[in-house]
């Protein structure tokens, strides 16, 4: 099985790619593609309509989107061990961030109108393809001082030039996949650490002060010491700081989760 | 460094249909223009396709591109630092807000070489052969109308980019002396292949290549005539150029030129 993780900025053109390299391999690979988005998509319903392949679609909403990838890749790997290839979409909303594991092949479709590659992070400089996309907006000498600049940050990747409209470029995306490597072991590594996310704010605080900050961020640690972190979803949220931020919201109560209301019962 | 490209050949693939192309192969010589004609999906941008990818019988079209009669080793079609072919699209706009001269020596810069002034000037006078209005070394990018921005990538592509082969998908002419442009981009030994229906561009050229249903159906040798039709509309260009410089300027205009110089 391989695992190819597209990751890019929204709008640079990763789902048009996606089709493209869905089209080619359909018929001699058993796929399978897993779309990621913040709050709303339908490109996990139109792939599998278009292209009859199973698909699944994961919306992040309170959590960070890439956070939320690592998170949900084992489930998906787990389900999908029939499959030859899995192809995975992700939010692309960071540049800070990229969820390519170390195992798998790393795809970043990079706009050629978005600025200096030179801001880019992880994103960009951990990838092992990176599809320069829109390059038909721009001249052809700004493209080369593009490529050139892209070279500079990640020196190791192959480069292609893409257009999600016709097409173009995905005969070499399809050949590095081609020649990716099949997972082999059963644990995952990402290729860099995400952010760290461990404050008020990321307990759902939004009253901009230190003070509030740190009450909330110390409730939600409480309950993070009680809840068991496997995001088994039985207390009807699809993970465990989600469930904390509701109940610090008041919108649920500690008892939803069945390890809290054991371990209380306990005491 | 590989060695240089004196010429490509394509040799036969298939056509939508899977039938095979019927002729045993096209060579294409440095210094060499070949316009590619056909209608709208005929495989046109297929074809530039592969050659730009130096396809080796691994894309839908089943071609393989030779380059000096020898199959093409992955490592050159895949190498990201050296590209073999610049390609023109149909549009040139430019993002950079930078003069020309910083533009072109970001280029240079990005392409490996030093700065070298004498080049700059030299890309920009060519530049202004094919324009009607002047391009200045501090003008900036931003600021270039459509034709300028379209003779400084032509002259840009022909002096600064070491790519031998230069690809041009419909280009937009407007503003632009056509026959200059192409006569820049072949002395500086480039292979030039042109999707066009231009008149200028496409009998400006030594062949044509005639593409239907995703196959090459024919190879048409332009002709003495047919040259001296494409110098005759690229006379009229001109005089369009020059009257409408004339109109930009304030003047009047009281003459019509009747005839057309002849071929030299």
């Amino acid at each position: 099985m391989k695992l190819i993780i597209f990751a890019g900025t929204p709008g640079s053109g990763k789902t048009s790619i996606v089709k493209h390299v869905i089209e080619e391999l359909k018929n001699n690979y058993k796929l399978f593609f897993a779309k990621f988005d913040c709050l709303k998509t339908e490109d996990d319903k139109f792939i599998a309509e278009r292209y009859k392949i199973p698909t699944v679609k994961k919306i992040a909403g309170e959590l960070c989107p890439d956070h939320y990838t690592a998170l949900e890749i084992p489930k998906i790997l787990k389900e999908n061990q029939d499959k030859d290839i899995i192809i995975l979409e992700t939010a692309g909303l960071c540049l800070r961030c990229s969820p390519y594991v170390e195992e798998g092949l790393g795809i970043n479709v990079l706009d050629v109108t978005s600025g200096n590659p030179s801001r880019y992070g992880p994103i960009l400089t951990d990838a092992d393809v990176v599809a320069i996309s829109k390059g038909d907006l721009i001249s052809q000498a700004e493209r080369e001082i593009f490529r050139a600049n892209v070279l500079i940050v990640n020196k190791k990747a192959t480069l292609v030039e893409v257009n999600g409209l016709t097409g173009e470029g995905s005969t070499d995306i399809i050949e590095a996949i081609k020649s990716s490597l099949e997972i082999k072991t059963k644990k995952l590594t990402l290729r860099h650490s995400m952010p760290s996310a461990i404050c008020g704010y990321c307990y759902g605080n939004k009253i901009i002060d230190e003070a509030a900050v740190q009450r909330k961020y110390l409730a939600g640690k409480e309950l993070k010491n009680l809840v068991p972190n496997l995001n088994c979803g039985k207390c009807g949220f699809k993970s465990c700081n989600e469930f904390i931020r509701a109940v610090l919201d008041g919108k649920a109560n500690k008892d939803q989760c069945p390890f809290i209301k054991e371990k209380l019962k306990i005491k | 460094m590989h060695e240089a490209i004196k010429k490509i050949t394509i040799l036969p693939g298939i056509n939508k249909f899977g039938e095979k192309e019927k002729f045993e192969k096209i060579e294409i010589k440095k210094g060499e223009i070949v316009a590619i004609v056909g209608p709208t999906g005929a495989g046109k941008s297929q074809l530039l396709y592969d050659i730009e990818k130096l396809a080796q019988g691994d894309s839908k079209s089943k071609r393989i591109i030779l380059v000096n009669n020898k199959r093409v080793s992955k490592k050159l079609r895949f190498e990201p630092k050296r590209k073999l072919i610049a390609s023109l699209a149909q549009s040139m706009n430019f993002l950079t807000d930078i003069s020309v001269k910083n533009f072109l020596s970001l280029h240079l810069k990005a392409r490996g070489k030093k700065f070298d002034s004498k080049l700059i000037k030299e890309v920009i006078k060519e530049a202004n052969e094919i324009t009607g209005e002047p391009i200045l070394p501090e003008t900036n990018l931003l600021n270039l109308s459509g034709g300028q921005s379209r003779a400084l990538m032509i002259s840009d592509v022909a002096n600064v980019s070491i790519s031998p082969i230069i690809l041009i998908d419909e280009i937009e002419n407007a503003g632009i002396d056509k026959e200059k442009a192409m006569q820049i981009l072949v002395e500086e030994g480039k292979i030039v292949l042109i999707v066009t229906h231009d008149p200028v561009l496409a009998f400006n050229t030594d062949k044509r290549i005639i593409v239907k249903n995703g196959g090459i159906v024919k190879i048409l040798k332009t002709t003495l005539k047919e040259k001296g039709i494409g110098h005759y509309f690229n006379w009229i260009g001109n005089y369009s150029l020059e009257i409408r410089e004339k109109i930009r300027k304030g003047e009047e205009v009281d003459e019509i030129k009747l005839f057309c110089e002849p071929i030299k």
